[in-house]
């Protein structure tokens, strides 16, 4: 957390990347050609390495690599190991093991094929896609300014996580104190009878921090918003709750996918206004707002038109997105998919490369102190 | 100590539907027909946009405005814990330290606490060490449930709470871990294998293989982390409650209104 200090005003808004990573996880998810999804996974990762910063969780990206990497192995290894899909093009064939009858008649090994093998990586391939998107959006967005664009209806919600991601690497500091203060009374116990008497002072000191805590937070006036009820909000929101479950519901289970997800809308735009105004019951004031301008709306646009593009091309003719492996065949990116890709690593041109911010001040504390970017520095490209 | 409180009339309509939701959410290769435009490998999405929303307003509606400053920093803090305790404890065959807090806590603090306790702490610890993906409102989901039911358990005291507060442990941790696993099943394992989902062969057919699936892979986990909740409740239990009471009188946590409502004037309002 240390490495983190101050955050820029200039910097992105937090919504907006995760914005254009969730419309080139849906881009992803709506195709199994392994070209387009290379490409998609390197657009993504581009852009992680030209945009990111210093920040602790900026360097993310090599853990949901290595996680798409293991979805990938895990899967081929199944599909190797349990396999059914035959093909004509046998390339081994494994010694088979037939499991008893309970067990679904269920055979290990077996011959396997090119085909059953392709489907299985440009399948993995996907979903590993989908992954490295997540983590795209997890190294560039700031968790904690996210967290200050909650709507007024989680304030409590999100006053809590902050505490906890402050409260957290003190903890650590406290256990430390706690084992130096056994080792001085010569309590040597280790294993399960150790955990007690370390646990217990850890938890006592953490109830007590948090006890003095609100002591604080209520002498600032935190949570004094208490019973301020907005008539009318819990209705809206429940049914609108209600609303769009009906939709993800008839999505999966039916064939009327246009009115599921009209009804899936619906539900999810109820549930917004519900919760805006629930929001309502609260009189607090934000300090220093993260402005969303046009890059934002620039990068959140990039993102959810790829989504689009992918959605309506392969809505309109289910097999233009995928790559048959039946015969398996060369994949081949059609104008669609080339402007697919070219959405993907369009945030280039609406962002900066993230520059250290010079201080005004040269007291040694400064790093510390929320600073305001100097009036040049809030210009963007 | 008497039995956790009850919750008012509002947060129960939002429980019911979160529990609706949910169910919905955790099973929804049940009833994921072949005619749908969704493949297996989509629906979790879809679900990755519906949850946070649900999320959002029983959240919304258990901590916003009914709870006092003293259990949001008691929330706060204990979800630190969990936080902590996470990463220290993940991976290592099942061996995962962050539900006994919910559990004890939710006991202790009331259901709505628990639920809060549960989602706010795999929420924290998904952005700590950025685990933050599809299966995050999922985690929140289940690990609020875990605390939730923790807080409607029956009333005892001594060592039948232990005992009781154990037995549970073991059970919510498999419930756990079978949802999370059933959830995710189709997205872990590819179309054609003979151990994955195929919506074509049926509901019944499917579960079939659900079980031997896990069996296979995921039963280790599961009984580990059932063994270290009884384990540690076993233990820690008795001197966490009396920690966690202790507070409760000393912080005088109420959670429907403020027990100084009737004592002191009332307070101005805002606005």
């Amino acid at each position: 957390m240390a490495a983190e200090g101050t955050v820029p005003l200039n910097s992105l808004h937090p919504w907006a990347w995760w914005c254009w990573a969730i419309g080139l996880g849906f881009a992803a998810s709506g195709t199994t050609n392994p070209l387009l999804l290379t490409l998609i996974a390197l657009a993504a990762i581009s852009v992680v390495m030209l945009r990111r910063t210093k920040a602790p969780w900026a360097r993310s990206v090599g853990m949901y690599l290595a996680l798409a990497g293991f979805v990938l192995v895990s899967r081929l290894f199944f599909q190797v190991l349990i396999g059914s899909g035959s093909g004509p093009t046998v390339l081994f064939t494994l010694p088979e093991l037939p499991l008893p009858d309970w067990a679904a008649g269920i055979r290990l090994g077996g011959p396997v094929s090119a085909e059953a093998l392709m489907a299985t990586v440009y399948d993995a391939l996907r979903l590993a896609v989908m992954l490295l998107c997540v983590g795209a959006a997890n190294a560039l967005a700031n968790p904690r300014q996210a967290l200050r664009s909650v709507p007024a209806a989680l304030y409590e919600a999100s006053v809590a996580v902050v505490i906890a991601l402050s409260v957290a690497p003190q903890l650590i500091e406290s256990v430390q104190r706690v084992r130096k203060a056994r080792r001085l009374r010569g309590d040597t116990a280790r294993g399960v009878n150790a955990l007690g008497a370390i646990a217990l002072p850890v938890l006592s000191d953490a109830i007590d921090r948090s006890l003095s805590l609100a002591a604080g937070m209520d002498a600032r006036g935190f949570a004094r918003t208490n019973g301020l009820p907005v008539r009318g909000a819990l209705p809206v929101m429940l049914g609108s709750v209600m609303v769009a479950t009906c939709g993800v519901f008839l999505l999966l289970s039916t064939s009327a996918t246009v009115a599921a997800l009209a009804i899936m809308g619906l539900g999810i735009a109820g549930t917004t206004a519900g919760l805006r105004l629930a929001g309502r019951r609260l009189r607090v004031t934000r300090y220093r707002r993260h402005p969303w301008g046009w890059h934002e709306s620039g990068v959140a646009a990039s993102g959810v038109l790829a989504g689009l593009i992918v959605g309506v091309v392969g809505g309109l003719d289910p097999v233009a997105m995928m790559t048959p492996t039946y015969p398996l065949t060369w994949p081949e990116l059609s104008p669609a998919m080339l402007v697919t890709i070219a959405l993907a690593i369009l945030p280039l041109a609406f962002t900066a490369r993230p520059r250290p911010i010079p201080l005004d001040s040269s007291r040694h504390d400064a790093p510390q102190r929320t600073v305001r970017p100097r009036d040049a520095e809030l210009v963007r490209p | 100590m008497n039995a956790a409180p009850r919750l008012g009339g509002r947060v129960s309509w939002a429980l019911l539907v979160a529990l609706g939701m949910s169910l919905t959410a955790f099973t929804w290769p049940l009833f994921l027909s072949p005619t749908s435009a969704m493949s297996p490998a989509q629906a979790p999405l879809v679900f990755a946009l519906v949850l946070p929303l649900v999320l959002a307003i029983v959240l919304a509606e258990m901590a916003g405005g009914r709870m006092e400053v003293k259990q949001l920093a008691m929330l706060g803090v204990l979800a630190a814990v969990g936080t902590i305790l996470r990463p220290l404890s993940a991976g290592t065959a099942g061996f995962e330290l962050v539900f006994f807090l919910m559990i004890l806590a939710g006991r202790v603090f009331g259901p709505a606490f628990g639920f809060a306790l549960g989602a706010i702490t795999m929420f924290t610890s998904g952005l700590l060490t950025s685990g933050v993906g599809p299966w995050l409102p999922y985690q929140m989901l289940a690990a609020g449930f875990v605390g939730l039911f923790a807080g409607w358990l029956p009333r005892a005291s001594g060592r039948t709470e232990i005992v009781l507060l154990a037995g549970y442990g073991v059970i919510s941790a498999f419930a756990y871990g079978w949802l999370m696993d059933f959830s995710f099943w189709p997205f872990a394992l590819s179309g054609d294998t003979q151990l994955s989902f195929d919506p074509a062969i049926g509901a019944l057919a499917n579960l079939h293989r659900f079980v031997l699936f896990n069996l296979a892979t995921s039963m280790g986990w599961n009984a580990g982390r059932a063994l270290t909740n009884a384990v540690v409740i076993l233990v820690l239990g008795t001197p966490l409650l009396r920690l966690f009471r202790r507070t409760a009188r000393r912080a005088v946590f109420s959670p429907a209104e403020s027990s100084l409502d009737g004592i002191l004037p009332a307070t101005p309002r805002l606005g």
